[in-house]
C-alpha cells in the first residue's frame, strides 16, 4: 500500500514550521517520527497535500532541567526517555512506562510530542503527563501558551492544540525524594494496546499515601483521574480495607467505554485489578 | 457495532422535529458535513469531512427516511462511503418525548463499518461514533437556541 502524492518539507527553524502550518491550513500536517501518522497515510486514511517535517527543528529537541522543572522537548523518542538518567531521577514514572510502548524499532523513532499531540486515550504518555502534573508548552500564531495536561486532553483524540499550534515541549514538576510510583498496562502482547492501564503516584509516609493521582487509560476517551478514589487513599494508613474501599470506589466513579474486544464490564473489574495491585506496589 | 443514547434538548417537541428535518438545520449540526440536500421527502444526500484521530476522509452517503410520525419517531437507513478509507452502513430509529425542561430524543442505532476504515479504526470505532453523536447534539441544541442538558446516563455503546 502506499500513499497519495503529498509535497513534503522540512523547515530548521520553528518559526518557518508554524508560518508553513499557518499556510497549508487543513491540508498540512506536521511528521515527526511518523509511528502512526505513516501508517494511515498508506492506508490512505488520510490524505494531506503537505507534510512538514519538524525533526530538524533544534528547539523542539532534548531533555533537560530547567529549575525545578524537568523539561522533555517535543522531539524526544520514546527509547530517549527510556534510557535517560534525567528522566531516571526526576520522573522515574516515565522510565517505567516507556517499555510499554510498542515494540523498540517504534520506540526508536515515536515521538514524546507526537503522542501527546495525537491524544490516543490508550497511549501512554498522555496518562503519565495527567500523573505527572505536566505543563504543555505551545508555540502558535500568536506566541507562547502554556496549559496545564488536565485541561489539554479534551476528548477522543482532542487536544486544546488549535491546528496552527505545535507543541514544543512539556516541563514536569521534580519527583521529590518520598515519591513513590507505579505503571501497569493489562494487554494480550506485549506491545498491543492496553485493555486497561493505570499510571500512578504519591508521597509515602510509613504506611499513609498522601497526594495521591491515580490516572487510568485505555478505558475512556480520555486518560481518566480517580479523584474521589485519591480523596479516599490520601493521608489515611493503607490497609486492606481501605485498599478494598478504593477499588470499590474507583469501580464506580471510572465510566469505562467498550471497545471492539473488550466490554465496558471487563474494564472496570481491571480498573479495580490495577488499582488493588498499584496499592499495594506503591505501599510495599 | 451498536449506539444508543438519549439527549435532552431545551426545545419543545414541534421545534425539535422540524429542526431534524431541516437540512439547512442539520448542516450546520453534522460535524463535517459539506454539502447535504433532499432529493425527495423521503431521501437526503449529504457529503460529510470525517475528522478523527487518525481519520481525515471524506463520506457521500444517503440516508433514507421512513414510518415517519411527525413529532413522534422516524427510522432511517443510511450508507455512506469513503473512498479508499472504508464505508459505514446502518440504520437509526428516533424517538422523540415530552419531558420537563424540553424534548428527549432518544435514538437507536445499528451500523457496520467496513474496509480499511473497520480493520485500523476498528479498536476506537465505538467511542468515534459516540463523540460524534455528542458534537451533532451539541451543535442541533445550539441551532435551535437551546442548550443541551446534560443526563446522568451516557449513551452506551456496544
Amino acid at each position: 500500500m502506499k500513499a497519495a502524492a503529498f509535497d513534503y518539507i522540512k523547515p530548521k527553524a520553528l518559526s518557518d514550521a508554524l508560518s508553513l502550518l499557518e499556510q497549508g491550513g487543513d491540508d498540512a500536517q506536521l511528521i515527526a517520527g511518523g509511528q502512526t501518522l505513516l501508517a494511515t497515510l498508506n492506508m490512505r486514511l488520510s490524505e494531506p497535500s503537505i507534510l512538514i517535517d519538524i525533526t530538524d527543528i533544534d528547539e523542539l529537541k532534548g531533555i533537560s532541567v530547567v529549575g525545578d522543572k524537568l523539561r522533555i522537548g517535543a522531539l524526544v523518542t520514546h527509547t530517549e526517555i527510556e534510557d535517560s538518567d534525567l528522566v531516571a531521577k526526576h520522573a522515574p514514572l516515565l522510565k517505567a512506562a516507556a517499555p510499554h510502548i510498542a515494540h523498540r524499532a517504534i520506540r526508536n523513532l515515536g515521538t514524546w510530542g507526537g503522542s501527546l499531540a495525537y491524544g490516543d486515550p490508550a497511549a501512554e504518555w498522555p496518562a503519565c503527563s495527567l500523573t505527572l502534573q505536566a505543563t504543555m508548552v505551545i508555540h502558535g500564531p500568536k506566541g507562547e501558551r502554556k496549559i496545564a495536561a488536565q485541561e489539554f486532553f479534551i476528548d477522543l483524540y482532542t487536544t486544546s492544540l488549535e491546528p496552527d499550534e505545535i507543541l514544543v515541549a512539556t516541563e514536569i514538576p521534580l519527583a521529590s525524594s518520598d515519591q513513590v510510583f507505579y505503571f501497569h498496562e493489562l494487554a494480550r502482547r506485549h506491545g498491543d494496546y492496553a485493555v486497561a492501564g493505570l499510571a500512578a503516584v504519591a508521597q509515602k509516609k510509613g504506611n499513609v499515601l498522601s497526594n495521591c493521582i491515580f490516572t487510568f487509560f485505555s478505558v475512556s476517551s480520555t486518560p481518566v483521574m480517580a479523584a474521589a478514589t485519591q480523596g479516599i487513599v490520601n493521608g489515611k494508613a493503607l490497609n486492606e480495607q481501605l485498599i478494598a474501599q478504593a477499588v470499590c470506589t474507583v469501580r464506580e466513579e471510572i465510566d469505562a467505554i467498550a471497545d471492539i474486544t473488550n466490554s465496558a464490564e471487563a474494564k472496570t473489574h481491571l480498573i479495580g485489578v490495577l488499582l488493588e495491585r498499584g496499592l499495594k506496589h506503591l505501599i510495599a | 457495532m451498536e449506539l444508543n443514547g438519549e439527549q435532552l434538548i431545551g426545545a419543545p417537541i414541534p421545534e425539535v422535529w422540524k429542526g431534524l428535518n431541516d437540512i439547512d438545520v442539520l448542516a450546520k449540526s453534522i460535524p463535517g458535513c459539506e454539502e447535504i440536500s433532499r432529493v425527495s421527502p423521503e431521501e437526503i444526500h449529504a457529503k460529510v469531512m470525517f475528522k478523527i484521530g487518525p481519520v481525515r476522509a471524506r463520506f457521500s452517503g444517503k440516508l433514507l427516511l421512513s414510518d415517519v410520525v411527525p413529532d413522534q419517531s422516524c427510522s432511517m437507513a443510511f450508507e455512506g462511503s469513503g473512498g479508499a478509507a472504508g464505508f459505514a452502513k446502518g440504520k437509526s430509529r428516533v424517538e422523540l418525548k415530552q419531558v420537563d425542561g424540553g424534548t428527549l430524543v432518544a435514538y437507536t442505532t445499528e451500523a457496520s463499518i467496513g474496509g480499511k476504515l473497520g480493520q485500523i479504526g476498528g479498536r476506537l470505532i465505538s467511542a468515534s461514533a459516540k463523540k460524534i453523536a455528542d458534537d451533532f447534539f451539541q451543535k442541533f441544541a445550539k441551532e435551535l437556541g437551546g442548550e443541551i442538558v446534560v443526563l446522568d446516563s451516557d449513551p452506551n455503546v456496544e
